[in-house]
């Protein structure tokens, strides 16, 4: 079990927040200054103005120095050493604590980064760096794995082949795993468990589906945009793409490869929906399904705009200048476009 | 005036500054450690203030405070003639001692700015990986800020070269004994020997080129994958 009882007080913002899980992938969600890098730092033992207690597979480690936590925490850049290479950032993770040489070699396998070990960190991709911090992380035989947004620096087509990396890193190496993100889609791919942060406090925890369609999460989420989660069968598979039935009857296709397993839960940012307000003519979207808008939200300079279609409620996120030219209201006709690419699974 | 004066002037200097160089390493990188680090809010301007003095001060000055406290009537003139095996006042040592203590403030600032520059996240991330302090201190603090000292030792280095004031006065200027290139240059000039003075002068010029030289070549030279 993994848990954290922590305190803390700072100007403009306290933390009171208390979770516990049993899950090897757990994840802090919320949205920027709600406390989740704090709470990871405490946890590796870097926040000694913190109160509070922490639990890391079931041993208490309150009083206990970073060092002997047996965490590997990743913050968000990386910190890759700059005057070492890849190799030599794992090896001195490897020696510092007397590691295993095979789990570094496992880690480095796991993550594919054999091709770049002899480079300088300065001279690695942002992926790259990721993916080196993590196998460093690994390689000094942590228990637990403490990871602040791993895939925030990197580019959305990279970030696509990071996440299966991630998702599968507490099974191919024996460790826990514990990610900080706000973005619901990656939280949903790789974690089962996940803590719900508002303000320094735990608005809703459980499993990610559960909590992010719980009515405390529901207004968070439409300022993070990305509540288009759908429970789908597979109806067909076609080339490269597969036709999914969501669970209130709407038929849309995702993109695909024929060795990937069916998917049993998708999702769909709002900000990957376009919206038209007639029919397109010819797109070379996949997805074109026409709907009715059921509500407008401003949030900021942007618009949440949830249109149903097909008999499932999708939420789309255009700019408040969008929405007014293209007369967006509760009742107005419009046109759901989708790329297949843009849906992904999500568990 | 012969090249072996100019060979035994010009390496008499650079032995005077590589002595007073070496002798200041392990205390300039002390004292920029703790400058960099240290949260003592009082202590820390104070210790600046201290470090900084002889950069202010007159050279002449400095040279007359360390007279003082090089003599036999000092305790501290005393250790150190023990120390040396020998008299001090009045020798190459007495002007390497000189030496370090006008190079001191350039040494402890490019240590300073060397190890400020180390982001306290990276020794973090080593802590939590499980390196002790130590392995964390000279596995990644010492060789990030490797570069912000090592720019210290050059100019601590070169200052050295330079020194004159301070050294004029414990030193004295015999020939062949204490006599560093600035020494050279004023001793020549005083003599209307100017075409001397400007043979050293030269050599001065040479030495400074090449040693800042060698810090722009070498060590603002980013790493290449």
């Amino acid at each position: 079990m993994n848990a954290f009882d922590l305190e803390a007080a700072f100007p403009g913002f306290s933390l009171d927040a208390a979770a516990s899980w049993t899950a090897t992938s757990a994840a802090l969600f919320g949205a920027s200054g709600s406390g989740k890098s704090t709470i990871l730092e405490a946890m590796a033992g870097l926040r000694p103005e913190v109160s509070g207690t922490v639990t890391l597979r079931g041993r208490a480690v309150h009083g206990v120095p970073p060092r002997e936590r047996r965490v590997g925490w990743v913050p968000q850049d990386a910190a890759l050493f700059p005057h070492m290479t890849a190799r030599e950032n794992v090896a001195f993770a490897a020696r510092s604590r007397g590691g295993d040489a095979g789990v570094a070699r496992r880690a480095i396998e796991a993550l594919e980064i054999g091709g770049v070990l002899d480079r300088e960190a300065p001279a690695l991709s942002g992926g790259e760096r990721q993916r080196v911090a993590i196998a460093r992380a690994v390689a000094s035989g942590a228990d637990v794995l403490l990871l602040d947004e791993p895939l925030a620096a990197i580019d959305r087509p990279l970030r696509g082949r990071i996440l299966p990396f991630l998702a599968r890193l507490p099974e191919r190496l024996g460790v826990s795993m514990l990610v900080v993100s706000h973005d619901p889609v990656e939280v949903m791919a790789l974690a089962t468990h996940v803590v719900f942060l508002v303000e320094g406090r735990v608005a809703a925890e459980g499993d990610p589906r559960g909590v992010f369609e719980s009515a405390a999460a529901l207004s968070s989420l439409h300022a993070l945009g990305a509540e288009n989660v759908f429970d789908v069968s597979v109806v067909a598979r076609g080339e490269g793409t597969t036709r999914l039935l969501t669970r209130n009857g709407c038929e849309i296709e995702m993109a695909s490869v024929p060795s990937s397993p069916d998917p049993v839960r998708v999702a769909l940012r709002s900000e990957d929906i376009v919206l038209a307000a007639g029919p397109p003519g010819l797109v070379s979207t996949q997805n074109v399904l026409p709907g009715a808008v059921e509500s407008v939200e401003l949030v900021g300079p942007q618009c949440l705009v949830t249109v149903r279609a097909g008999g499932e409620a999708f939420v789309a996120k255009v700019t408040a200048r969008a929405a007014r030219s293209l007369g967006l209201a509760p009742g107005k006709a419009v046109t759901l476009l989708v790329k297949a690419h843009a849906i992904v699974p999500s568990t | 005036m012969t090249s072996t004066e100019i060979l035994t002037v010009t390496l008499l200097t650079a032995r005077v500054s590589l002595v007073a160089t070496a002798a200041i390493l392990l205390p300039g990188v002390a004292v920029g450690f703790f400058l960099a680090r240290a949260r003592f809010r009082l202590l820390k301007p104070f210790l600046r203030t201290l470090v900084s003095l002889p950069m202010v001060l007159p050279p002449v000055a400095v040279g007359l405070l360390l007279l003082e406290a090089l003599s036999l009537e000092a305790a501290l003139g005393r250790a150190i003639e023990a120390l040396a095996g020998g008299p001090v006042l009045l020798t190459w040592r007495a002007a390497a001692i000189a030496a370090a203590v006008m190079s001191f403030p350039l040494l402890v600032l490019g240590a300073e700015q060397g190890f400020a520059s180390v982001p306290r996240r990276l020794e973090d991330v080593a802590t939590t990986l499980g390196a002790t302090r130590r392995r964390v201190f000279f596995r990644v603090t010492l060789p990030i800020a490797s570069r912000g000292i090592l720019y210290g030792l050059v100019f601590a280095f070169a200052r050295g070269l330079g020194e004159f004031g301070a050294t004029a006065l414990v030193a004295g200027h015999i020939p062949g004994e204490t006599e560093t290139l600035s020494l050279a240059i004023y001793g020549r000039i005083r003599e209307f020997r100017d075409a001397d003075a400007a043979v050293f002068c030269a050599v001065s010029l040479l030495l400074a080129f090449a040693t800042t030289f060698l810090a722009e070549r070498f060590l603002k030279r980013e790493r290449r994958p």
